[in-house]
């Protein structure tokens, strides 16, 4: 039972992991310009909070672990407009103990659509909305639950604001902040809303760290725990993540960031990194 | 706990865009380049024209509209008159109408101001304020339909080879370059050189580049001067090499030509071949060469762009026109443009402005120098005759309120420029500038055209 809980929600967060978000950021991406983010993450974890947001210890031996690549590609169409394209492969390994495991791997679920930016306030600041469809890459099975997602089509809607931090504050720093709805198209969604917001500042020349703090709730009808992680759908976490950031070039830059899950309901209590690489082209 | 997560989740966002339109506010309140105090700011009664179209500019067919918001900052009730005159650019009067003004003290109203769709073209309007203590006036230019601003080009016949002598005569000329770095100036970002070469006439001309250390190969932004303005080291970039020349007589290129702002333009202003421009003109070539044949300094010569305002704009738009090594071009302001136009427009200023302030003093003391002698020479000089020949992506940023490039001029230059692909910026409060929002567009424009992140 926990560890079926245990996978879905670190499938769920490992939705939201994989994603790069600096490359999600609501700056425009600039006409004829293309953006190619591909990113590797790593997850674990070995305990979770329950529906009430209560520590639950693994049991022995059991961890959840997974990789992930994921490969973002965005394309400047016009100066506001961007067509962005997102997909995953996951290998998620579930370790349940007694030398038992459970392999999953297999492409994601694709997100794919538009942004546009509905205001620049004087080429620092940018507000953008970005509309996107969500097309699983896998076959889900009749019963509906899949290892690599939740076998629905679905859609989001994503409202952006980001820019250059006052000179005050940081030379040259940044941030951004991104609310988003997003809706499974099934009986029971789920709804899911979530906010990011990302403070990024230069520590030298070519180095920057930045913090991302990212708040979920993912709502449905389906509260009931199921053993089948690709049923779990109504989950809320916290996570704050830590990133450092190079850049090799005015084309390449790469970011290395980590995380950890102080806070949530019905989800995981665990730890991972990412590698993220930018290229402009 | 997770409710009051879920508030802040959305809270957060409103109060930062609260914040970031506020602060937006406050910026545009700010401007960017702070012009004198005029009397619309401190006066008993201030007068607040803003046209419906952001940048000034009216469509064809379009009804012109202006919001008029009026503030009386006394403390007693005010009663008179609030009128605005509307005339053409030359300053041919097309319209005049008035209202009753009866406004309380410390109080503000709006009224709007719509006149009929009017012909392509500018027009001044001026808002008066009239009570029996207090008189005000605030002078505003707009647009309509600008982009099919059409001028006469006063072409010489021989323009065209008149040029290609010039070109001649530069290339016999040995640039003799000498390049030097400075040291002193550099920077562990950035290393400075000051660059020395030979140009039209042999005369030495000067220039200054600066290099991104961090990196082998960068596009060019390579300055040109304003008028008799001088230029040095642009720090300013991290992506581009930056290439400031000093032309004759301006900066550190003043060796042989040394002379102040009210004599430069007249320099053998009576002679084509020996006008003060002719060399100036090459002098720009000049600094492309130099660009060109120092690519081991990192120099990206497929990604040259050349910039410069007022009498920059002018020498950077003949730069693009006489030599295709040039890939961009953005100007602000363009000095001399459509100079037969500028003149009658020019005429009907109360009080005489740069260029035709110094182009009528002339004029007043040398009597056998007729009008027709200046156009003798000056057409070979106009940028508008440089325009056609202009090819490559184009940017322009005008001021509405310009009355030394105004703004009919600049558009008929615009208008005569071949490139297919070419934008202009309008900013409706400035003078002989443009503001901070056209060079953070330039930047943007730059790297789209260019394919640099």
């Amino acid at each position: 039972m926990k560890t079926r809980r245990l996978f879905t929600f670190v499938f769920c967060l490992l939705m939201l992991f994989i994603l790069p978000y600096k490359t999600f950021a609501g700056f425009p991406i600039g006409k004829y310009r293309n953006l190619v983010v591909p990113s590797f993450s790593y997850y674990s974890q070995t305990d979770h909070f329950d529906v009430h947001g209560n520590y639950i210890k693994g049991a022995p031996g059991a961890r959840f672990s997974s990789f992930s690549a994921n490969l973002y590609v965005g394309y400047g169409i016009s100066r506001r407009l961007d067509l962005i394209i997102s997909v995953p492969y996951l290998y998620q390994v579930n370790n349940l103990g007694q030398g038992k495991s459970i392999i999953s791997q297999g492409a994601g679920d694709m997100v794919a659509g538009l942004s546009y930016n509905l205001i620049n306030f004087k080429y620092v600041r940018f507000l953008s909305v970005q509309v996107s469809g969500i097309i699983p890459l896998y076959t889900a099975p009749a019963n509906g639950n899949s290892a690599l997602g939740l076998g629905n089509n679905g859609a989001e809607v994503k409202l952006m604001y980001c820019g250059s931090l006052p000179n005050f504050i940081a030379d040259k720093g940044y941030f951004n902040t991104e609310v988003a709805y997003r809706r499974y198209f099934n009986a029971q969604g789920p709804d899911q809303f979530s906010f990011l917001g990302t403070v990024g500042i230069p520590v030298s020349w070519h180095n920057q760290v930045s913090l991302d703090v990212t708040v979920f709730r993912s709502f449905s009808s389906n509260t009931t725990f199921n053993i089948n992680y690709n049923a779990e759908r109504d989950y809320a976490f916290v996570k704050p993540q830590l990133n450092f950031g190079h850049q090799f070039s005015r084309r390449f830059s790469m970011f290395l960031g980590g995380y950890y899950v102080p806070y949530g309901i019905n989800t995981g209590l665990g730890y991972g990194g990412s590698v993220v690489a930018i290229f402009k082209l | 706990m997770m409710k009051r997560i879920c508030c802040l989740l959305f809270l957060f966002p409103c109060i930062i865009m609260a914040g970031a339109l506020r602060a937006s506010a406050i910026q545009q309140q700010q401007p960017e380049f702070p012009e004198p105090p005029q009397t619309q700011e401190t006066g008993d009664i201030v007068l607040k024209p803003t046209p419906k179209s952001d940048n000034g500019i009216f469509k064809k067919n379009e009804e012109i509209v202006y919001r008029l918001k009026i503030t009386n900052n006394t403390n007693s009730y005010k009663q008179g008159k609030i009128s605005y005159l509307l005339t053409t650019d030359e300053g041919k009067k097309l319209r005049i109408d008035s209202v009753h003004l009866a406004i309380r003290g410390n109080s503000s109203k709006e009224i709007l101001v719509k006149m009929l769709p009017k012909p392509t073209g500018f027009y001044r309007i001026s808002f008066m304020v009239n009570t029996p203590d207090y008189d005000d006036t605030v002078r505003k230019v707009f647009g309509v339909n600008p982009q099919e601003i059409r001028s006469q080009l006063h072409k010489p016949a021989d323009f065209e080879a008149f040029w290609k002598q010039s070109r001649v005569q530069l290339e016999k000329v040995a640039p003799r370059y000498r390049v030097l770095e400075r040291e002193d100036l550099s920077t562990d970002r950035k290393k400075v050189y000051s660059v020395e070469m030979h140009s039209f006439d042999d005369l030495v001309i000067r220039g200054w580049l600066v290099i991104p250390r961090d990196g082998k190969k960068f596009p060019v932004h390579y300055r040109v001067p304003g008028y008799v303005v001088s230029l040095n080291p642009n720090m300013d970039s991290d992506d581009f090499i930056a290439f400031d020349i000093n032309v004759r007589g301006n900066g550190n290129s003043k060796d042989v030509i040394n002379i102040g702002t009210d004599n430069y333009c007249l320099v053998n202003v009576e002679n084509k071949d020996k006008y003060i421009y002719r060399g100036v003109y090459m002098d720009c070539i000049r600094g492309l060469d130099f660009l060109c044949s120092h690519e081991n300094l990192g120099i990206d010569t497929s990604k040259i762009f050349v910039e410069g305002g007022s009498q920059g704009g002018a020498l950077a738009l003949i730069t693009a026109a006489l030599d295709k090594r040039v890939k961009l071009l953005t100007m602000q302001v363009p000095l001399f443009a459509d100079i037969h136009d500028n003149m009658n427009i020019s005429a009907s200023y109360v009080k005489q402005v740069f260029p035709f302030k110094v182009f009528r003093r002339y004029n007043d003391i040398h009597p056998g120098f007729t009008w027709d002698k200046f156009y003798g020479t000056f057409d070979y000089y106009d940028p508008q005759n440089f325009a056609p020949m202009v090819k490559c992506p184009v940017l322009m940023g005008i001021g509405l309120l310009d009355q030394f490039c105004p703004p009919r001029c600049s558009m008929a230059l615009f208008n005569h420029i071949s490139s297919t692909s070419k934008e202009y910026v309008c900013v409706p409060n400035s003078t002989h500038e443009v503001n901070m929002d056209y060079f953070m567009f330039q930047n943007l424009w730059l790297r789209e055209k260019f394919r640099i992140p």
